[in-house]
């Protein structure tokens, strides 16, 4: 168990060092099969792990790093069952995008750099799901931000997206601050980092300390998550190639904050005011995310903002106490947004580089293969009954109902209206990009795109359509999921409502969906010019100025003094005085260079008159005494 | 002791100032190093007479070692000043002005 734990981490990071250190004496196609390879003996061991599971929770020490004064950053595996699906989710969506990926990045030169930084981040998401020391999670933490950075501004030589990257590290380094608060509170009242230990150990907290840790870990989640106030990097994380927003900002890294707080929800659930702050947050996201998806007319951005909007439910889920409704959530967004990415590359790349749906059209003719994907990406979306995030989102909005507190069913009528605008916005995006119309994409204008780009999409696309057969709410193989993971603290296999109230949500929620579905159609069906942003449209179109707000209030501002400090006080005042001093000394010197005339005969007089003046000083204290 | 203390110090004195005054005025580098033997001699006459004077054997021991470092000093010194005036040609004091600033 040790070994094969061992290696599923071990995998990634030794693609990652093979093609780093040896990769430029390899093939195009040797590169891309060592990172494949890599990924997919990650997968093997994930699916090994979780077969050869006999106890419910095992730690398993693998190595020591350092200990010093009482702390010990020992590499342990918290190996539960949440562990488990978060590592078999991680490792499959990965082994899929690698696939893809290969056939993605076939022109591109940067192909070495692409796939070293790409296992890299699946080692550093690997450590996130499975390490027990929260330094080591911290570890894969800052490890998966950083393939972020990297892979968002890998075109860097486009200053914008390297902005866009630059603009998403720093980000989210405002969310990993507070983790390394919460990491110090750890540590002062647990003496050790170990998640097991701290789980079992939740009695030494008060419940102010609760709250505070709870409200920690929601902000450090807030911004490795772009969820509300800090979103904004994820819309601008889109200038990366589609893989990686399939992989990163989609499918696992911006999960990775959800996690976190699932990991620790013992803490969580001791304070009903950070779940509640958890609750609203999630909200209010979904909400924003949905509105905002309403009206972008870049593909890649409405995928981005339903992320932030889908991601919203998750923390919702966590807010309300439920954390199997959370992570089936999780892992049903992970399959269909991955897929969504990914067609939505295809798509781009047959149109040569087009990111506007307004001009696209007519694609569900011209590109039938991957507008099928597309479409079942879209139906799990937009949670067509029965299918792919039906049932998850259902159960978070059910666990939301019947969640104690008036407070709850505010929350309730909020993610009732955004799942409704997720319906919506998804259909628009379908409707609007693939539909037939008369000035949409001819024949001529598509680009040969290899078949095997969609062709592995479809193991995906039928893990997004059909997984809701893992916690089905009745029948046969019932709450699989639920049942699985009752062993993680805090977890409930079953949302206790009465029969009418689970019936009247799952008829509400395909009401709105299909609801949604059917306005889409009439509303988009034959739109084809981009409308002028004026208005709500505007509001809507910049996030609600989210983003101008920041970068008046807190860039604008920052950028002024730190041009004070330098211009002003740094080179005006340190510089200049320094360089003033060192002036006067020179000038000294200059004078005092006269002295040295070089002339031996006046160097021997004035000795003698130095000595003789010495002699007669002498004398004359003599004579005085 | 025939020669009154007072005596000896006086010559010290005057051969000492003598050798200062053709250290000073002369422009040759050999009447320099002469004029610097001068003044070390007239100090070892100084320190003869005091020896004398309270019976201290000191004083002639230094002497001896003057006369030692002496005769260091003007091999040295004439070396140099052969060596130099192969280099530049000259024996004049002031003609060596690379020290000035």
């Amino acid at each position: 168990m040790k070994t094969v734990l061992l290696l599923l981490m071990l995998f990634p990071l030794m693609g990652a060092a093979l093609n780093a250190l040896l990769g430029r004496y390899l093939t195009r196609r040797g590169v891309a099969a060592v990172a494949c390879a890599a990924v997919l003996g990650a997968l093997a061991m994930a699916v090994a792990a979780m077969v050869n599971t006999t106890a419910i929770t095992r730690d398993i020490r693998l190595f020591d790093w350092f200990s010093v004064d009482g702390f010990q950053a020992v590499m342990n595996v918290h190996y539960d069952h949440l562990a488990a699906v978060m590592a078999l989710m991680i490792t499959f969506v990965s082994s899929v995008i690698h696939l893809y990926s290969v056939s993605f990045m076939r022109e591109d030169e940067g192909i070495i750099r692409y796939f070293c930084y790409l296992n890299l981040f699946v080692f550093a998401m690997l450590v996130i799901a499975l390490a027990d020391n929260l330094i080591f999670v911290f570890l894969g933490w800052e490890g998966v931000g950083f393939c972020s950075y990297v892979l968002i501004g890998f075109w860097y030589s486009d200053e914008a997206k390297a902005a866009a990257g630059r603009k998403a590290f720093l980000l989210t380094r405002i969310g990993d601050a507070a983790f390394g608060v919460a990491l110090g509170l750890f540590f002062l009242i647990f003496k050790d980092l170990s998640i097991s230990h701290i789980v079992a150990r939740t009695s030494l907290l008060s419940l102010g300390t609760a709250t505070l840790l709870g409200l920690l870990l929601l902000w450090a989640a807030v911004g490795k998550s772009a969820q509300l106030p800090l979103l904004v990097w994820l819309p601008d994380a889109m200038a990366g190639p589609s893989p990686v927003s399939a992989l990163i900002h989609a499918a696992t890294m911006v999960t990775a904050g959800v996690y976190l707080l699932m990991r620790l929800f013992p803490i969580l659930i001791l304070s009903p005011a950070a779940l509640m702050c958890t609750a609203i947050v999630g909200t209010l996201t979904a909400l924003f995310g949905s509105f905002a998806a309403l009206v972008q007319s870049d593909i890649k951005r409405v995928l981005a903002y339903s992320t932030i909007s889908q991601v919203g439910y998750m923390l919702l889920a966590v807010g309300v106490a439920d954390i199997v409704g959370g992570m089936f959530h999780l892992l049903s967004h992970a399959f269909f947004k991955s897929l969504l990415f990914l067609a939505a590359g295809c798509i781009i790349q047959a149109l040569a580089g087009e990111h506007n749906i307004f001009r696209m059209g007519n694609l569900r003719r011209h590109l039938p293969g991957v507008s099928l994907l597309f479409l079942a990406g879209c139906l799990c979306l937009g949670t067509f009954p029965l299918l792919g995030g039906y049932f998850s989102k259902d159960r978070i909005l059910l666990a939301t109902f019947v969640h104690s507190g008036e407070l709850s069913k505010v929350l309730w009528v909020i993610g009732m209206a955004a799942a409704f605008l997720t319906s919506l916005y998804t259909f628009r995006l379908y409707f609007i990009a693939f539909q037939d119309r008369p000035d949409g994409r001819k024949k001529d204008e598509f680009l040969q795109i290899p078949g095997f780009m969609s062709w592995v999409l479809y193991p995906l696309a039928l893990t997004a359509l059909f997984d809701g057969l893992l916690n089905l709410p009745g029948g046969f193989g019932k709450l699989f999921l639920g049942r699985y993971l009752a062993s993680v603290p805090g977890s409930i296999v079953e949302v206790h409502a009465t029969a009418r109230e689970i019936w009247g949500m799952r008829i509400g929620s395909a009401a709105l969906s299909l609801g949604g579905m059917v306005s889409a159609y009439f509303l988009w069906r034959r739109k084809s010019e981009e409308p002028a942003l004026r208005g709500l449209r505007q509001v809507l179109f910049t996030g609600f100025y989210l983003d101008i707000f920041y970068e008046r209030v807190i860039a604008r501002p920052y950028n002024r003094i730190a041009g004070l400090l330098w211009t002003d006080i740094d080179e005006g005042g340190l510089d200049r005085g320094s360089e003033k001093i060192g002036g006067g000394f020179q000038r000294l010197s200059q004078g005092l260079r006269l002295w040295t005339t070089g002339r031996l005969s006046t160097y021997l007089r004035m000795l003698f008159l130095g000595f003789a003046a010495l002699l007669c000083l002498l004398s004359l204290s003599w004579y005085i005494q | 002791m025939i020669v009154p203390y007072d005596h000896i110090l006086i010559l010290a004195v005057l051969l000492f100032l003598t050798g200062a005054a053709c250290v000073v005025a002369r422009r040759t580098l050999i009447m320099i190093l002469i004029g610097v033997e001068i003044m070390l001699n007239a100090a070892g006459i100084a320190l003869v007479g005091g020896s004398l004077k309270w019976g201290v054997l000191g004083g002639q021991v230094f002497v001896i070692f003057i006369m030692a470092v002496a005769a260091a000093e003007v091999a040295v010194g004439l070396a140099l000043i052969v060596h130099s005036h192969r280099r530049s040609g000259s024996v004049e004091a002031d003609h060596y002005h690379l020290m000035k600033g």
